[in-house]
């Protein structure tokens, strides 16, 4: 009688340990997809916030001493802290090398940040597209496992009859359910957050010669 | 130094969000779980039962012979519905399931109605079984004034032998074939439950613990219960089909038979959570009343039989 007043979940009780065991799996999957998903979208949204914010002041006031002191109010955006890793090595050399070697410098100090910063921007996001990818045949796997095993057991049954194959096979199909909304989240957001991604990137690279040359023609 | 505190904050905020995550996964199931709960609960709840709803008074109470008198092991109605004259000492009433509405008391008296003695699965009628208070021995509790009751009861007693004196030849006759053929179809159907093993179609779920006389499968009554079954499975029109999940669809349920195999009452002691079910469940009861008498050796008292009905048909417990 419990089991009839808990429906869906109620069948649960009576699935076979390779069924649960695909359900921790997928449950585990979604736990961790959710993670992510809330992690990066407040990252990547201050990301995108504060990269913005910097690049309107950095071209309003065209000066690196200024530019710098303002990136410090901006810890989490992506192109302050590539400008930040830009300056720290503009100052650490000084007057010890020449323009040339300068320009280089600093182009590679700031290359390796934005190197660095895409690594972090993308981190754990291909975990996402894991789940998208695996979670609907994990499913799939326990619904064939359970319908397997639930065949198994009417034929045992000897009964072939609506009551005697529904059940089986309904418990089996919510492996298959927690595989796809283990899955569709997951897919959602790795798209939403590769298209932001790359709009960093974008930024990013097509910025970073705006850096330096700002800082080897300061006056 | 920097890079790694930049780490364990970036790991610390991450762990925070998985907790975050597996507490709202946890909220979801937990949620989904109690809006199964509470649509089953509402699925359960009758709209309008006219039967009453007894539990069981104790183990192999319901398959018991109970005498006129009353026995100590015959079930008790519920307050609303009617029970025989006597009987209300001795028994304890407990309701199985208390979102039944109480019978209001314009449905107890219909004294006029008595049971026709048919025991053909023919259509019949759909009659009011046990909300009607019985024709002879059956008095409604609501009613507190006992000189009515015993004008009611003389009343109902003169009208019975109207009736009785009434009945045609003819259809004597048609009961005599309509019991052939029963007969017959109990000796082809009906085989395993006589042979004491309780494996019979149809038969009583009181009798688990084996003590008392009575129709606890098996027994010398078997070949009877396994002809009412029968007749009961016949007018049980009931698709499966309309189910949504035949999953705990069992409706337990006990009938009280008259030595004239008049159903004087129906009680549900389980109900399924498919009111269609329950439904189709009383009405073919009802269509199956009057049922044949019963056997001589049992024709003295009345009786409890039990029956566990399931999509599948009806099943012994």
């Amino acid at each position: 009688m419990v089991d009839s007043y808990l429906g869906i979940f109620g069948l649960l009780s009576d699935a076979g340990p390779v069924v649960l065991f695909v359900l921790f799996v997928l449950l585990s999957f979604s736990i961790v997809s959710w993670a992510i998903i809330a992690y990066k979208f407040t990252y990547v949204r201050k990301s995108l916030s504060e990269s913005r914010a910097f690049l309107d002041y950095f071209f309003e006031i065209y000066n690196v001493d200024k530019a710098f002191s303002e990136s410090e109010k901006y810890r989490k955006g992506s192109l302050p802290r590539v400008f930040r890793s830009g300056y720290v090595e503009y100052h650490a050399l000084g007057d010890k090398v020449d323009i040339r070697q300068l320009r280089v410098r600093i182009a590679r100090a700031v290359k390796r940040e934005a190197n660095a910063e895409s690594k972090r921007l993308s981190s754990l996001i291909p975990f996402l597209a894991t789940v998208g990818n695996t979670a609907p045949f994990i499913g799939l796997f326990g619904t064939v496992w359970g319908i397997m095993t639930s065949f198994h057991n009417i034929g045992k049954a000897q009964s072939a009859s609506l009551a005697a194959v529904a059940p089986g096979i309904s418990e089996a199909l919510i492996a298959t359910a927690a595989g796809l909304a283990a899955a569709i989240p997951a897919v959602m957001a790795y798209n939403y957050f590769t298209h932001q991604i790359s709009i960093i990137e974008r930024d990013l690279e097509e910025f970073s010669p705006e850096f330096v040359a700002a800082f080897i023609n300061e006056p | 130094m920097e890079k790694g505190q930049k780490l364990g904050y970036a790991e610390k905020k991450f762990s925070l969000w998985l907790v975050a995550a597996a507490l709202i996964h946890a909220l979801v199931i937990v949620l989904a779980i109690y809006l199964q709960i509470l649509d089953a609960n509402r699925l359960v709840k009758p709209k309008i039962v006219s039967v009453s709803i007894v539990s069981l008074p104790g183990s192999g109470g319901s398959s018991e012979l109970s005498p006129k008198g009353g026995s100590q092991a015959a079930p008790a109605p519920s307050p609303e519905a009617p029970h025989p004259a006597g009987s209300s000492k001795s028994v304890t009433v407990k309701e199985a399931l208390p979102e039944v509405e109480p019978v209001t008391p314009k449905k107890e008296p219909k004294p006029a109605k008595v049971k026709e003695h048919v025991p053909e699965a023919a259509p019949v009628p759909p009659k009011k079984v046990a909300v009607e208070p019985l024709p002879v021995n059956a008095k409604p509790k609501a009613v507190d004034k006992p000189a009515d009751i015993s004008k009611a009861l003389e009343r109902l007693k003169q009208t019975v032998d109207k009736k009785t004196a009434s009945t045609s030849p003819t259809s004597a006759g048609s009961l005599n074939n309509a019991l052939a053929r029963l007969q017959q179809k109990v000796k082809s159907e009906g085989g395993p439950a006589s042979t004491g093993s309780g494996s019979g179609k149809g038969s009583s779920y009181g009798g688990k613990s084996g003590a008392g006389k009575g129709y606890g499968g098996g027994g010398p009554s078997a070949p009877y219960q396994a002809q009412i079954a029968s007749i009961i499975m016949q007018n049980w029109d009931f698709s499966k089909m309309m189910l949504k999940n035949s999953y705990g669809m069992e409706v337990y349920v006990r009938i009280n038979i008259l030595a004239d195999g008049t159903i004087k009452q129906i009680v549900f002691d389980k109900k399924a959570p498919s009111e269609y079910l329950n439904i189709s469940v009383k009405k073919a009861l009802e269509k199956s009343s009057p049922l044949p008498a019963l056997p001589k050796q049992e024709a003295a008292g009345e009786v409890w039989i039990g029956f566990v009905f399931t999509p599948e048909g009806i099943e012994k417990k």
